[in-house]
This record gives C-alpha cells, structure tokens and sequence, in this order.
C-alpha cells in the first residue's frame, strides 16, 4: 500500500527537519561570533607589544623578530613559519619564512628592542649605545635615556645618534631624530605592555596614516567620515521630515498616494552604486561642471567642483538614505492616533498649530530612530563614494583655519574605502594587515553602535507610547 | 473652562500662516519625491544616445557583466536561502518566546556589518584559506547539512531528562558548540579523505579530470560572502511572514492530526507563501546589487563561465571600477550607465513586485485575524 511505504520516510523526515532548521540558526550565529571575534582579536591584538624571538637556524644563521603564523610547505615537508625581521635598510625585506624544521634554537632574549623608525620602518635588534654631547652611555643607562629622550616632545629632542646592532651581529647607526618610539617587549610585565597597547590604540585613533598607509592611524579617515555623514544628516533630515509629512499628512490618501509609498520604500532596495552614478553624473559632472564654467572659470581646465568632493559625496548619500529617513518618520506619523489630530482641531488650531504643536513632537523619537538608521547606512557605505569624490590619501582635511574654514569641493578620506584601498591596492599588504583589521573591527563597532541606538530609542519610545494608551 | 477666544485681528494671519506653510510643506514634499524620480529619468536620459549608435556593442559589452552579476547572485542565493529559511521556520514556529526576542535583533544585526568589512575578510582571510584547503571546504559544506540531522537523531536516543535539558525550542543556541565541533571534525577529517582521492590532491583533480581551473577569488568565495550578507534580509522578511501566520490555522492543522511537517507543508508555508516569496526576491535583489563584496571577493574577471572556482565581474563592480576613468559622454560611460538602469529597473521593479505580494499577504490575514 503506497500510504505504508511513505509513513516510515515521512515519520524519519517529520523528526529531523526542525533540526535541520534549528541548525541554520546556529550556524548563522557561528558565523557572526566568528567574523565578529576574528576582527576583535586580530584588530586589538595588533596593539599589543608581542614578544620578539630570536631563531638559530641550523646554518647557523641568527634571525630576530615576531612571529606571524605557520602554513604548511607542500609535500608533507613540514611546516613554514613567517617572522616579521624589520630592518628593512639592512636586510633589503622585513618579511622572512623560515622552515620550522630549520630551527635550532628559539629564545626570547630581554635585551631584543624594536624602535619604530621614520624611514625604513621598524628596526629589530639590540641597543649598543648612544651618543650625545659626547658622552657614550652603554646598557641599562642607555635604555633609561632613550625612553627619556622618546617621552619628550619631538622639538626638544637632544640631538644625538644611536648604536644599533642587529640579531646577526651587522651594526647600524641612527639619528635620534628619526625614532619615534621604542619597546623592548620581552623585558616588559604585563601591566607595562597593557600600558603600551592602550599608548598604541590611542595613537591608532589619533594620527594620520604613515608609509604608504601601512603604518600609523586612521585619524583623517574618522574625521572625514564622521565630517561627511554629519553634513549628510543635515540635509536629509529635513527634506526627508518634509517628504514624511507630505505623504502622512497633507496628501490625500487615495491610490496615487500609496504607489508613490511604495515606490519611496522600494528606493531603499535599489543597490548603492546606482546613487553613486547619479551623484557623478548630475552632481559631479552636470551642477559641478557648471558651477566651475560660472564661479571658477580662471582655475579651468582644473576642477574645483568639477571633481567629486565633500559636498557632492554628501548630497549623494542624502538621497541614497534618504527613503530610510522617509519611512521612518511615515512610521511615526502613522502611529499617532487620529484621535489627537482631531482634538487639536475641534478646540480651534489650524493644520500648521496642529503638525507643529501636536504631531511633530509626537513623531520626534521616529525622525530621530530613522536619521540613525540613515547615518549607520552612510557610514559603511563605500560603493557610492568612491565615485563621487574619497581619496586614498587626502593631502588636505577638508576643515582647516583658511577662510571659508569648510572646504566643501576638497576630497576627504573615509573608513571604508581605506580598508579597501590598503587592503587591495597596498604594496606591502602583508604589512598592513594588522592596521585593516584594525580598521574593519573600528567601521563595524561605529555602525554596530549606531544601529544599537536606534533599536534601543525605537523599543524605548514603543514602550512609552505603549503606557500612554 | 472655556479658553478665550483669539482676537479677530489674529484670525486671517493664522489663516495666512497656514496656507503657506501648508504650500510649502506641499511643495517640498513633491520636490523631494520628484528628485528620488530624477535618478530614473537620469539614467534613461544618459543611455538614450546609445540606442542611435550599433546596438551589438553594448550588448557584447554587458552580457559577460550580467553573465558574473547573475552568477555571484545565484551563488550568494544557492548559500543564503537554506539557511536563511531554515533559521526563518525554525524561529517562527519552534524557538522560546525569551530566545525569539533575543536572536532575532542579533541576526538582524548582521545586516548592519558593512559589504567593505564582508568583502575584506572573503577576499583576504577566506579565499587564500579555501583555496589550500580546497576538500575541507567541500567537505564542511556537505558534512554540516548531515550532522545537524545526526544531532536530531542523537537527542531522539537521549534520556527524557537530557532532553528536558536540551530542549528544542533553545537548540537555535545550544547547537552553537556542536556545530562548531563538527565543523572542527570535518576540518580534521577532510585531509585524510583527500589522500584517499586518486593523485591525492582535489585541486590537480579537478584540473585534470575536468579542466577546471582554480582561481583565488571565484564564485565559491562570492556565495559564501554574499550569502552571509543577504541571509539577515531574507531571514527577517521570511521570519515576519511565517510569524504572521494566525496561530489557529496552525493550532487547527494540528488538532486534524497534522504532523508538524504536514502542518508546515500543507498550512503554514502556503500561507505565508506570498511573504517568503517577498523575502527571496528582496533578497536577490540586494545580491544582485552588492558592489563591495563582489568587488573584492570576485577577482573582478570578465569571463562567460559557469564553474563555481573561476572569477566574474559583476555590473555593479564594472561600474565602480570603470566608472571613475571613463570620460564623461563617452561610450564606456555611456554602457556604464545602461549597467546602472539595468541594476535600478531590475531592482525596482523585484521589489516593487515583493511589496505588493507582501502588502496583499498582510491584509488578508488581518481579515482572517478579525474572525
């Protein structure tokens, strides 16, 4: 009987695929706990002052530095470790592989100091002496006056020269005006390294990019962002409020209406690049052309906001967020009851003394929801902008002490793009690694942070409504 | 008390006050609707010349673009959907009330993590680590579906405490470690099973057998990402339509004795078919459009084929690397722009299509809530 021969299989599959759905979910979790933990570990770990080893290899030969991580050679020949070495000007790279089964001995000797140089990079090694007003001071005495030395400003820095040796006994000579900082991390407590990691995420947060943006931080990008998403906001809150209540309150409400609704909600589907088109085509090239054609003909044929800029970047992601805005606040307006409309009215208020007195405070926690949601989507966006005006490498900040003060037609750097730019079109990017997960795990706690805050203030103010009623 | 009245004097500038600011507000309000119309007319504007000149160049130009947007999104769908609905059904009509109202904001979350970050991470982290371990990465991708099956066949033998311990309705969590230690089994399994293969390596294999070859950055790398950041979307807009269901009709399927997979067959997923439906395609149309993952996970190479290890270049990833070099009125401007009206009316019209499915879905349920 066919109903007996699908029972057994039906009964089996009745069983197992809640599991199998349950499972989806766990996998979903596994994988956001683990792209979120590989950013915290590898973007924090990076500020942490790692310990240097130096390797015997069989050959003889002594290497120093910090271990990266292994991957195995092929054939079963075992594995293959990378050390970043430094001493770039000594030894022509900073990167070296050495077969594990190579090595004759590791130590983690205390006198290793890694200095962070301005040309060259990192040097790796040992501190012989130093130098200065003809005095020589060798050991202990010479560590405690370069750390004196390096504590001070930059411009009071005594000049003087610093003996260096490397792992495999070369010696070296440098200015101390070329050093910007030195550790010896292996004679370090674990208090001092704390000390040092947070010293290191501050400067990370704080200073502009060095060597080719391997190097230093990610201040210009922050600022640029943050600059950006800010004259964003500025714009599409009230165009976007106003397009809100035009559609809730003044409009009648008939077929028209709502097509147009749907329409405005579909808008936030359409892929962000197609802004970034439009904002080239119009912005960039239609109303920048033209504006350098009228107000900076004497500049041509260079660009003044002929080219993508601040300005232009932020009009962009004005419309591209603009539908999130829209909904939002629609949402708000919508959940005000009729009720309170119509009270405003009978005791007496015209329909502006209604929206502005009754309505609109009502809907304030919606508009304030919908423009973070606005701003955490213009934060991690990057399609768009890199058609409409981000630099790699932006020579000026777009906010200095030069009259107008705000120079709305200059590039800007931003978070997102500079990930993308060190991390594909770096020349060392093994180099910089480190700063781009650094990077990502910063773009991804700002945006994280933001889209908290709006579900907290939209599950707050819910709640509140709720008690009202 | 009645309140005084206002003097006459003030009534017309009230009025006044009024009209204008309610003109204004209109005005506005078309304005801004009329600039959201502008990017359409723009772009048709902008490609209008293209239809005077030979219109093979555009096309011998496009199809490898739509050929790399159509597969990146089909293997972002191939990943996404499994999971996403599973997790969607599995939230809907099984998880605790108290784990609900937690996991779904999370997973909502990982719609917030920009493309840039997912990007990074595929094209850097996860495509050298497929592309040496090639079999862990098939085996994971087979092995996981079947030991979350075996985990159902294993809390079936448990005993009945151990099972009050581990319910169902909280295995959405406590799989979590599970699932991670079968995906460490299989990472140290696939190895072994790999030396068993003829030559012993997969990638050799494959290339040799079946001509495939492997680039770094290919469709494989692309699904996985892609999938990752459109399964929130889906799983949401699934998760709201099947939550939407009246519990009675499901309560009633059981009552009829329904098993619960008949009940979902039969009930539950042709009632919420219009939603989910919305969901897929809303989905797809965010596939198709994601710029930064595709960018950086793709490899960015125009070619017509359809094996899962080689590379495409998708229209939205054309577009921002081209775009910013081609000169404005030119020709590759111009097929750039018809790339950017294809992806708007493609997804335009896919969403506009899921809202009203949804909308439509809504309101009949609403009716069938009342009685």
């Amino acid at each position: 009987m066919p109903r007996r021969l699908t029972a057994a299989p039906q009964r089996l599959l009745d069983r197992l695929w809640p599991w199998l759905c349950a499972a989806s979910v766990a996998l979903s979790l596994l994988m956001l706990t683990a792209l979120l933990s590989l950013l915290l570990v590898r973007g924090l770990g990076h500020f942490w002052p790692a310990t240097l080893e130096e390797v015997t290899l069989r050959s003889g030969e002594v290497v120093a530095g910090e271990a990266i991580r292994e991957t195995p050679l092929p054939q079963q020949a075992g594995d293959e470790r990378l050390y970043f070495t430094g001493n770039r000007d000594v030894a022509g790279a900073s990167w070296r592989w050495v077969p594990v089964d190579d090595i004759a001995q590791r130590t983690t000797p205390e006198d290793l100091v890694r200095l962070t140089r301005t040309p060259w990079g990192d040097f790796i090694g040992r501190l012989v002496s130093v130098e200065s007003d003809g005095e020589r001071l060798e050991g202990q005495p010479a560590w405690d006056y370069l750390t004196a030395a390096l504590a001070l400003p930059a411009n009071q820095r005594p000049a003087g020269a610093l003996l260096l040796a490397t792992a495999d006994g070369q010696t070296l000579r440098q200015p101390l005006t070329n050093i910007s900082g030195a550790t010896a991390p292996n004679a370090m407590a674990w208090w001092q390294k704390t000390h040092t990691w947070g010293e290191r995420v501050w400067q990370f947060l704080s200073q502009g990019p060095r060597a080719a943006n391997t190097r230093g931080g990610v201040w210009p990008a922050i600022f640029g962002t943050v600059l950006m998403v800010i004259l964003m906001s500025v714009i599409v809150t009230p165009f976007g409020v106003l397009a809100a209540i035009y559609l809730n309150e003044i409009a009648h409400q008939n077929r028209l209406t709502r097509l147009v609704r749907i329409g405005v909600r579909n808008l936030a589907g359409v892929p962000s690049i197609v802004y970034g088109v439009f904002g080239l085509g119009v912005f960039v090239y239609g109303i920048g052309g033209s504006l350098d054609s009228w107000f900076f003909s004497d500049t041509l044929p260079s660009p003044t906001f002929g080219t993508g800029g601040l300005l232009w970047a932020s009009l962009t992601l004005a419309l591209l967020t603009l539908p999130v805005v829209i909904v939002a606040t629609e949402e708000g307006l919508a959940r005000i009851p009729d009720a309170q409309r119509e009270g405003a009215v009978a005791l007496g208020a015209t329909r502006l003394e209604m929206l502005v007195r009754i309505v609109l405070p009502m809907a304030v926690p919606a508009m304030l929801t919908g423009v973070i949601l606005a701003v955490a989507r213009a934060a991690g966006e990057v399609a768009p902008l890199m058609l409409v005006g981000v630099a790699k490498l932006a020579p000026q900040m777009p906010v200095d002490g030069e009259f107008p003060y705000l120079h709305l037609e200059r590039k800007f750097m931003h978070l997102g793009y500079h990930l993308f730019d060190t991390a594909f079109h770096g020349e060392d990017v093994q180099a910089a690694m480190p700063l781009v997960y650094a990077t990502a795990l910063l773009l991804v706690l700002i945006v994280l942070m933001l889209n908290l805050t709006a579900i907290f203030l939209r599950h707050y103010f819910r709640r509140q409504r709720g008690n009202e009623c | 008390m009645i309140p005084p009245r206002a003097p006459v004097s003030h009534q017309p500038l009230r009025q006044l006050k009024n009209r204008i600011a309610t003109s204004l507000i209109t005005a506005g309000g078309i304005g801004v609707l009329l600039a959201i119309l502008a990017i359409g007319v723009f772009l048709i504007w902008e490609t209008l010349p293209l239809l005077s000149l030979d219109e093979t160049f555009a096309l011998t130009k496009l199809s490898p673009l739509a050929w790399g947007t159509l597969k990146a999104a089909l293997a972002a769908m191939l990943f996404a959907l499994p999971i996403a609905l599973g997790a969607a059904m599995y939230s809907a009509l099984f998880m605790s009330a108290r784990l609900r109202s937690r996991i779904k904001p999370a997973l909502e979350m990982m719609e917030a993590i920009p493309g840039v970050v997912i990007g990074f991470i595929a094209g850097l982290v996860l495509a050298p680590w497929v592309e040496r371990n090639l079999a862990s990465t098939l085996m994971v991708l087979v092995w996981l579906p079947l030991s979350a099956g075996l985990a159902g066949v294993l809390w079936h033998l448990l005993s009945s405490r151990l099972r009050q311990a581990l319910p169902l309705s909280w295995a959405g969590l406590w799989l979590v470690p599970w699932i991670a230690g079968m995906l460490l089994l299989a990472l140290w399994f696939a190895p072994l099973l790999e030396t068993l293969l003829p030559g012993g390596d997969l990638r050799q294999l494959l290339e040799q057998r079946w001509g495939l070859d492997y680039a770094t950055r290919n469709a494989l790398i692309v699904g996985i990402a892609m999938g990752f950041a459109v399964i929130p979307s889906i799983y949401a807009l699934a998760e709201d339509a099947l939550a939407d269901v009246p519990d009675t009709l499901m309560e009633g399927a059981h009552a009829l004795g329904a098993s619960r997979w008949q009940a979902l067959w039969k009930v539950a997923l042709p009632a919420a078919g219009p939603g989910i439906f919305s969901a897929v395609m809303i989905g797809a149309g965010r596939a198709v459009g994601e710029t930064m993952i595709v960018l950086m996970a793709s490899g960015n190479t125009a070619l017509l084929s359809a094996s899962p290890f080689e590379g495409m270049r998708s229209m939205a990833a054309a577009i921002a690397i081209e775009l910013p070099e081609a000169s404005p009125g030119g020709l590759t401007y111009r097929y750039l722009i018809l790339a950017a009206l294809v992806l708007f009316v493609f997804t335009f019209l896919v969403n506009t299509l899921a809202e009203m499915v949804r909308l439509r879905m809504r309101r009949r349920y609403q009716k069938a809530g009342r009685h």
